[in-house]
């Protein structure tokens, strides 16, 4: 979205009158459902997360700060609302989020590959019964970086840590991956 | 990173191991490190086959991770109308909330100032005043109850 428009818009939601907030919940979720599923698991949490984010974030836009762009102040709100999902044990990161589709996107890759695409499908769903072994911070830094392909300036943005940091906690998530992995039997060299 | 020994002086020494700190080799892994860095980190990973085999991992997990396909909205299907619909009901509550007070008042206005005996009005009131505080008190022990339950997060 244009950062003059998005501006305007936040402007005019800052009035009270929400008609004025879609446009920024059209242009935002799509990657915000991403961010979501990466951190809760499953569709069902993560659109719950999703839709409390949003209504948090219209409520907030008094201490939003207009000269800076909504989307990492939203995703920041975002990634709250998944901690505060996950801690209260209402819902736990469950993998519900590779379904048929997957397979059929690996199956559709061209003639003969559909062993391929089961290979791949049933690759990514070790990869993702890794990711629930992996300590929630480290998920989350994993999640914004692979998922989402933010870069680390972003991610700092976001979690609210030096870009240092989030070199460093990459290093540690994705070797907390490599053994949870191998805790999974998963056959990575 | 690699730690050894080292052979005994007079042996052909092998060339040094590779020291490439962990936060230098993910920006350099991930595309954040300007060139001229690049091509040192390049000449430290010639060094070490243990560092560009830890690497090679973390590419595998980089390809795989990307290649996830997860749930889409389903298009034409946005979040907005429960989003929307969150956003308006405080707007509800306050009306229905001034609405109902201002009804309050004026009913209890024309009661009082009607030429009913004195006494009706006053049993009248005890009644009312009466059923406010039993509801008030069970709120607040249903409240207290609430905060102090050590099993109110367990899913029943």
């Amino acid at each position: 979205m244009n950062p003059d428009v998005e501006r305007e818009l936040v402007k005019k939601c800052r009035g009270g009158d929400p008609r004025f907030y879609e446009p920024l919940v059209r242009a935002y979720e799509p990657q915000g459902l991403r961010l979501a599923l990466g951190m809760m698991g499953n569709m069902e949490d993560a659109q719950d997360a999703l839709q409390e984010a949003f209504v948090k974030a219209f409520r907030s836009l008094g201490r939003f700060d207009v000269t800076r762009p909504f989307g990492p102040w939203f995703f920041q709100i975002l990634r709250n609302q998944c901690r505060d999902h996950l801690r209260s044990r209402k819902s736990r990161f469950s993998v519900e989020v590779l379904d048929e589709d997957s397979f059929r996107h690996h199956a559709d890759e061209g003639p003969g590959s559909t062993q391929r695409a089961r290979e791949r499908t049933e690759a990514q769903r070790i990869l993702w019964k890794g990711l629930e072994r992996v300590p929630e911070e480290h998920r989350e830094v994993l999640v914004l970086k692979e998922l989402q392909g933010l870069r680390y300036q972003e991610i700092a943005g976001i979690l609210d840590i030096p870009e240092g940091t989030v070199a460093s906690r990459l290093y540690h998530a994705r070797r907390a991956l490599k053994d949870a992995l191998e805790a999974v039997g998963a056959d990575y060299p | 990173m690699n730690v050894s020994a080292g052979p005994p002086p007079g042996l052909p020494q092998p060339e040094e191991p590779a020291e490439v700190p962990p936060e230098i080799l993910m920006r350099y892994m991930d595309g954040e490190l300007p060139p001229g860095e690049a091509a040192k980190v390049e000449e430290a990973l010639a060094r070490s086959t243990e560092v560009q085999r830890e690497l090679a991992v973390f590419r595998m997990f980089h390809r795989d991770l990307t290649e996830l396909r997860l749930h889409d909205p389903p298009p034409g299907r946005s979040a907005w109308d429960r989003i929307h619909g969150k956003l308006s009901r405080p707007m509800g509550w306050i009306l229905m909330g001034v609405g109902a007070g201002v009804w309050t008042i004026h009913l209890l206005w024309v009661y009082l100032s009607s030429a009913a005996p004195s006494w009706e009005k006053m049993a009248t009131s005890a009644v009312v005043i009466g059923v406010l505080v039993l509801f008030a008190s069970v709120i607040h022990e249903r409240y207290l109850e609430w905060q102090t339950d050590p099993y109110r997060d367990i899913e029943r």
